[in-house]
């Protein structure tokens, strides 16, 4: 129960970003900043001797700030293209991080497997004690994410909407597109960052992207948008709980998999922007086109 | 493969993994092209994510860890991720980059779904399959080098064969249609080259560097060329001496090759990218400050030259308060302008010396001109395909046009 609460407030926190990075096409971006922390992890390890989850996530988020703003400047310079200046800098400081951890932090427990993989599994057993009530630390740091993101999302909403779908026009009334790009990513490195000690990065990555497109396939509107990527978050987190245990195998994986296959059903099923919508559409005009070409037809029949 | 191994003088281990990852940056830099170039570099990402699960169900098929039929799996996966990625985003609203996080995010999902239920059979061979994820060049055979320069130069082979479709479904998709081209068969067998270029890759550097290796090979070498023909080798040069250098690094020092191989790689694009000749950020700067400099000595040209039509010579404190740029800027003209030999001076005053004013009078003209290019310019129709350039609109424009433009001027001034 408590790992499915995780889940969904992650997938909360998550999911109401999403859809403002389908829609900029920087979906990627979450999957980059997973893998440019990993430096921000170690070196908070090599330089405080601890993993108090503060400090790594402090680490993290300097980490996940200078990999946004690394790739911004590559991208300023006009010598590369968004896409490549992407993938130049996330493997670099990835590869940093690596060595980091075989150079300085072989002996100690620091794995990829608990960074990459995250261990959702674990959650319930970490707790945290707040004026004698006993919490569940995961959920308690997820809850005040995801409250922070409907704060940042809904107070500046109008700006992102703007910027998101138009940001020339966004500057002719004094919206700065780049300021709100740049806030957008760096909260999308912090949830991701705080995301990650919790149920791992490849659920993080997954939500981020996953519900938000299938979402984007579902509707035309904003608001709706992000309500149905955050309903399909936890539809996911719940789905792949059981399926996990039922099956005995990764909750974080499985509940990607649940994702992954909304998106699938969305893909062939949506209403207006499915496969199968668009094939009856097409079927159907052509039948229409077929009648008015008839010769057969009276005339005016159609 | 022998001979080559035995020409480093190297110890033999360390020869096998140079050599490994100078043919692994080989093919990357020139099959990495296809996919930097058409803007989609993170493709790399999925498809090096996708072979995650591609290896585990090999694994569970054959039962063992059998190198070959593990990059078959992987190979093959990789291929129906690439697959769905075009699928989903030519059927679909879809973008690009959605697509690619889709797939990636599935793929791997399902591959550690897979991982868990593997290590959940108790099979006691499939410790480490992981590795195949993050990369161990340290433990290549001479063998899989063999195996490797084999996928790499048949991959290579195919694009030199397939250069012109190949480079015109890159440009410009509608081109090549029009020219009936079937662009789909093109991307999906450049794509198929890619997955080919991840295959060799995923056992040495691992899935997430062998991102940075399909691009850095690339984005160096457009900085160096705008000819497809010279930077897809060139790409392969740059890529194979980053593997070998970043190999040869990490033998001395002992640490893992894959993440020195990308550093070095990082470190290259860089140097490309800030240095680069005529495109360098570097360059620019300096092309930017020479600019600056020239328009700010011919402003001060031009400021001087009217004082001097208005009265006696001024100095420079003078100049300074009757020109309406900053003291500072006049000064620092000044400065420019004596050294070029443009002015006399006489006491504190200053005057033109005679270049100088052959000096004045061109930026006067040339001001003229660009003024009335400014208000007339849009009248003026050239009647073919001359194009303006702001910054040499005579040379641009030709004579007839510039003359026309100065008539359209004087005949505009009372």
């Amino acid at each position: 129960m408590v790992i499915v609460l995780t889940a969904g407030l992650t997938a909360t926190a998550c999911c109401l970003l999403g859809p403002f990075l389908v829609l900029r096409r920087v979906a990627l971006m979450g999957d980059a900043v997973s893998h440019a922390v990993l430096p921000g992890i170690v070196a908070a390890f090599l330089i405080f001797q601890t993993r108090a989850p503060l400090v790594v996530v402090l680490g993290a988020a300097v980490f996940a700030v200078v990999c946004v703003l690394a790739i911004e400047a590559l991208r300023a310079t006009g010598l590369v293209a968004g896409d490549a200046a992407i993938g130049l800098v996330f493997p670099a400081l990835f590869a940093l991080g690596v060595l980091g951890i075989h150079r300085y932090a072989d002996d100690i427990h620091l794995d990829l497997d608990s960074t990459i993989y995250g261990e959702i599994a674990f959650a319930p057993f970490r707790t945290l004690d707040v004026a004698g009530l006993e919490l569940v630390r995961s959920v308690v740091v997820m809850g005040i994410v995801s409250l922070v993101n409907l704060a940042l999302v809904g107070l500046l909403w109008k700006e992102l909407k703007v910027t998101s779908f138009d940001p020339e026009f966004a500057r002719t009334i004094r919206i700065p597109p780049r300021v709100l790009s740049r806030l957008l990513l760096i909260a999308v490195a912090v949830t991701a960052v705080t995301a990650f000690e919790s149920v791992g990065a490849i659920l993080v990555v997954s939500l981020l992207i996953v519900p938000a497109a299938a979402a984007y396939l579902l509707t035309d509107r904003l608001i709706a948008m992000v309500v149905i990527s955050v309903a399909i978050g936890w539809f996911s987190a719940i789905a792949g709980y059981a399926g996990a245990i039922r099956a005995d195998a990764s909750i974080a994986g499985a509940m990607g998999l649940s994702a992954a296959v909304v998106f699938a059903v969305a893909l062939l099923a949506s209403p207006r922007y499915g496969l199968i919508a668009r094939s009856v559409r097409r079927a159907r005009r052509r039948r229409a086109i077929a009648i008015a070409l008839d010769p057969t037809t009276p005339e005016g029949a159609s | 493969m022998g001979w080559l191994i035995d020409l480093l003088p190297l110890p033999y281990t360390d020869a096998v993994v140079v050599l490994g990852a100078a043919v692994l940056g080989i093919a990357a830099g020139v099959l990495g092209a296809l996919a930097v170039l058409p803007r989609r570099s993170l493709v790399g990402d999925a498809l090096a994510h996708s072979a995650l699960p591609g290896v585990a169900i090999a694994f569970l098929v054959t039962g063992a860890k059998d190198p070959a039929s593990l990059l078959v799996g992987a190979g093959i996966a990789g291929l129906i991720g690439a697959l769905m990625m075009v699928g989903i985003e030519r059927t679909s609203r879809i973008r690009p980059d959605a697509a690619i996080g889709v797939v990636l995010s599935s793929f791997f999902s399902l591959g550690i779904v897979l991982l868990t239920y593997i290590s959940g059979t108790g099979n006691s061979e499939q410790a480490g399959l992981e590795t195949y994820l993050f990369g161990q060049a340290a433990g290549l055979l001479e063998r899989d080098v063999a195996v490797m320069a084999g996928l790499a130069a048949g991959a290579i082979a195919c694009v030199v064969v397939g250069f012109r479709p190949l480079k015109a479904s890159i440009f410009d998709r509608a081109f090549a249609a029009s020219i009936g081209l079937r662009v789909r068969v093109v991307e999906l067998a450049s794509t198929a080259l890619l997955v080919v270029a991840i295959v060799i890759g995923l056992r040495s550097v691992g899935a997430i560097l062998m991102v940075a290796m399909l691009i850095v090979p690339t984005v160096a070498a457009r900085q160096l060329t705008n000819r497809l023909s010279r930077l897809l080798p060139l790409a392969g040069v740059i890529g194979g001496a980053v593997g070998a250098t970043g190999a040869l690094l990490s033998a001395r020092a002992e640490v893992p090759t894959g993440p020195v191989i990308v550093l070095t790689g990082t470190v290259v694009v860089l140097a490309a990218v800030l240095l680069a000749p005529g495109r360098g950020v570097v360059w620019q700067a300096s092309r930017r400050r020479g600019e600056r400099r020239t328009a700010r000595s011919n402003g001060v040209l031009i400021d001087l030259e009217t004082a001097l039509h208005a009265g006696p010579p001024p100095t420079a404190a003078e100049l300074a308060m009757a020109s309406a740029r900053p003291a500072r800027d006049v000064r620092r003209g000044l400065r420019d302008l004596g050294r070029a030999g443009l002015l006399e001076h006489d006491g504190e005053r200053v005057r033109l010396s005679e270049s100088g004013a052959a000096a004045a009078h061109t930026a006067l003209e040339g001001r003229r001109l660009w003024s009335a290019w400014l208000e007339h310019g849009w009248r003026l129709d050239p009647g073919d395909a001359r194009e303006p350039d702001p910054r040499d609109l005579r040379g641009s424009l030709g004579d007839d046009m510039v003359e026309r433009l100065l008539a359209m001027d004087a005949a505009g001034r009372p």
